[in-house]
């Protein structure tokens, strides 16, 4: 690994309990991650393996029990709420397995909501970015659609271009495809690996399809609540033989 | 076989066991002391208590009309909610009939319960007031009816008018279909506005003639105090076709407000939150437009006729028995508008929790709790806005035509400006801010305890 790559995001020693304190469940146990700058890094394991939990703690979203936490430059372990807040609606683009689009915007609106939230329109620069954004994702025609007169795949589209309209530091992704046909699927999976290496975008994505960790630079690889592998770039059989093989081990 | 719809129905029934247990109570109370008013004046004949009695019941129907209201539209969001659960149960086999029966069983329960709880304070509050007037002197010690048999009235009513406004509430359990279960209906998130032009035809010529009788009535009353019957018709008319058009005229006021309500992104969002479900936000807002509108008419009618009245005759006598009048009117008909507030904060607390998702989703990308918040504070405000200030201006219509057709013809001046109660709508207006805040509150409070985690969890 080089390090003149800028880190985006670090965790260091982050575990994380759920349940009372007399009779805790462990989700994430002692995980240390580094995630460098312009690049796609999937999260993969099986369910229950504490992926999720681990993008929820790195994003901001939840609180680890213990351990250290940096994003985008700052530290944030022990920041409150609305300091989070701020740090995600400037520095942090979500893309999720049900789109969550708001159903009360039009496409337009929600790529644009991040802006409205911090209560400021685009600049001319942004606003040429995400009229960009808009003709490559293919949305010109459906600008003034709502979500619901939206297929999948172009919701998610819509998704995408909401997530990289601010610039962010770094986006989560959590299962992007997980709603989609393996087509639409695939589509989806291009586009963000055309931001990564065309926009130098960062990208954390968490799944459990090796077809999806293959379009990534770097898979890390969880089980029980700890990081127990990663590979490069890899194709979709070297990851699946690999988790495969991981079960056999297991 | 009856199969229950909720897994938390104690939850969800709290806001509408208030409002019947204050509705029941309301009308055992107003006949309770009637009941002690006759007890008082015990040698009058019985056309005056006849009178006392209709009085009373045209306020507890008022009451109870708006305690329907509020509870159909209450049951209405409560099924919006199931809608996953009851497409589970249809998927396994449930008849939609029977899902509906079950939910209006939920409503006979909640009218039976919330009517005793109601009976009973109503008989004991009715009695310690009495017990303290007396001992303070302010009414006289005679030997006061224990309970009027009467009370019964008001508390049947109340169970049946919430049984029929729950199976009425309970009619979207029928347009679930079993395929909704299995998560792959995309939920549109706005409703699709239905085509009712006979509703709104029937509406249209209802105004139109209503406004029209009003206007004849005024015109009549200027030689004759008869207008005053005339106008009536013309008000109830017209009223009434408010009332059906008022899925069409709530949504259209309520963008123009959310219109003027600023550009912020929480403005935004609530007003577009607001106009999200027309049906509902129009049931939620129809309680208070009622309750308004009734207070504004005999605040301004009676105050128009005390103008009128003062110049032909002695002013001391006239201004204070109509003070006293409006005053006890107004509480009477206040009454309604409480009704219709705790029907108002339990929907806006109910569509908080069926967007849980979406609330946590604005959180992940950056939405602020206090963003959240002044969200949920200018979604009340709209809606208080709306529905009070139509129903201040509807008020000021009604109240200004009735004085001017009853007493047009003893003032030889024709057409005299309707005298505003100011202290009236003043306090409207504060019980209007106070209601909009006080709405919000825990919703508010509710929506802040959402994770942002929720939204990246999968449905």
């Amino acid at each position: 690994m080089t390090t003149t790559v800028p880190l985006v995001a670090r965790a260091i020693q982050i575990s994380k309990y759920f349940g009372d304190a007399a009779n805790p469940v462990s989700a994430l146990d002692k995980v240390s991650l580094d995630i460098h700058g312009g690049r796609f890094t999937a999260i993969m394991g099986p369910s229950g393996s504490g992926k999720s939990t681990l993008m929820h703690v790195m994003a901001g979203l939840d609180n680890a029990s213990s351990g250290q936490l940096m994003l985008a430059g700052a530290d944030i372990t022990s920041a409150n709420d609305d300091a989070l807040t701020t740090l995600r609606r400037k520095q942090v683009g979500f893309i999720f397995q049900s789109f969550n689009l708001v159903p009360t915007l039009d496409v337009r609106g929600n790529i644009l909501l991040p802006f409205e939230l911090d209560g400021r329109a685009p600049t001319a620069q942004e606003s040429a970015w995400i009229d960009r954004l808009i003709a490559t994702l293919g949305l010109q025609e459906r600008a003034n659609h709502r979500p619901h007169q939206l297929s999948g795949g172009q919701q998610q589209r819509v998704a995408i271009a909401r997530a990289l309209g601010t610039r962010p530091h770094l986006i989560f992704a959590d299962e992007p495809t997980g709603n989609l046909d393996s087509r639409t699927g695939r589509e989806v999976l291009g586009l963000l690996a055309a931001a990564v290496c065309e926009y130098g975008q960062s990208i954390v994505m968490v799944t459990h399809d090796p077809i999806a960790a293959s379009y990534a630079d770097r898979i890390v690889f969880l089980a029980d609540g700890r990081i127990v592998d990663e590979l490069g770039r890899s194709s979709a059989e070297q990851i699946s033989s690999y988790m495969l093989g991981m079960e056999r081990v297991r | 076989m009856s199969v229950s719809t909720s897994a938390r129905a104690s939850k969800e029934h709290g806001a509408s066991i208030l409002v019947t247990a204050l509705a029941s109570f309301f009308g055992v109370v107003l006949i309770q002391a009637t009941a002690f008013l006759v007890d008082i004046f015990g040698d009058t004949d019985g056309a005056a208590i006849t009178a006392l009695y209709s009085v009373a019941l045209v306020f507890i129907g008022l009451a109870l009309y708006v305690a329907a209201v509020v509870t159909s539209n209450t049951f209405a969001t409560i099924v919006a909610g199931r809608t996953r659960t009851i497409a589970l149960l249809r998927l396994l086999g449930a008849r939609s009939r029977d899902l509906r029966r079950s939910v209006a069983g939920e409503g006979l329960v909640v009218g039976l319960f919330g009517g005793a709880v109601g009976m009973v304070l109503g008989i004991g509050a009715s009695h310690l007031a009495r017990a303290v007037a007396v001992s303070t002197g302010q009414l006289p010690d005679v030997s006061y009816t224990s309970v009027q048999p009467l009370v019964v009235l008001p508390v049947v009513t109340v169970v049946l008018t919430t049984t029929l406004a729950s199976y009425v509430g309970s009619r979207k359990v029928l347009d679930v279909t079993p395929v909704q279960a299995t998560g792959g209906a995309v939920d549109s998130g706005v409703e699709a506005p239905r085509s009712r032009r006979i509703r709104t035809a029937l509406s249209i010529v209802m105004i139109a003639g209503g406004v029209a009788l009003l206007g004849l009535g005024v015109l009549i009353g200027m030689v004759n105090p008869g207008g005053v019957l005339v106008a009536f018709v013309g008000g109830v008319a017209s009223f009434t076709g408010v009332m059906v058009g008022a899925y069409r005229i709530l949504p259209a006021t309520l963008r123009l407000v959310g219109r003027l309500s600023g550009r912020g992104p929480a403005a935004r969002l609530a007003s577009a939150n607001a106009l999200r479900y027309p049906d509902r936000s129009t049931r939620t807002a129809v309680g208070l437009l009622i309750g308004v509108t009734l207070v504004t008419t005999f605040a301004v009618a009676m105050y128009s006729y005390r103008t009128m009245l003062v110049d032909e005759y002695d002013e001391a006598t006239v201004g204070q028995v109509l003070t006293v009048t409006v005053g006890i009117m107004t509480g009477l008909i206040g009454f309604s508008a409480v009704i219709a507030a705790v029907g108002m904060v339990n929907n806006l607390l109910l569509s908080i929790l069926q967007r849980t998702r979406e609330i946590g989703l604005l959180r992940a990308l950056g939405f602020t709790r206090k963003q959240i918040r002044s969200m949920i504070v200018s979604e009340s405000t709209q809606m208080v806005v709306a529905s009070m200030g139509f129903g201040l201006i509807l008020g000021i219509v009604y109240g200004w035509a009735a004085a001017q057709s009853l007493l047009g013809s003893l003032s030889d001046r024709g057409l005299t400006a309707p005298t505003l109660p100011w202290a009236v709508i003043a306090g409207t207006v504060l019980c209007g801010g106070l209601l909009a805040l006080g709405a919000s509150l825990t919703p508010a409070r509710r929506a802040n305890q959402i994770s942002p985690v929720l939204a990246l969890a999968d449905a």
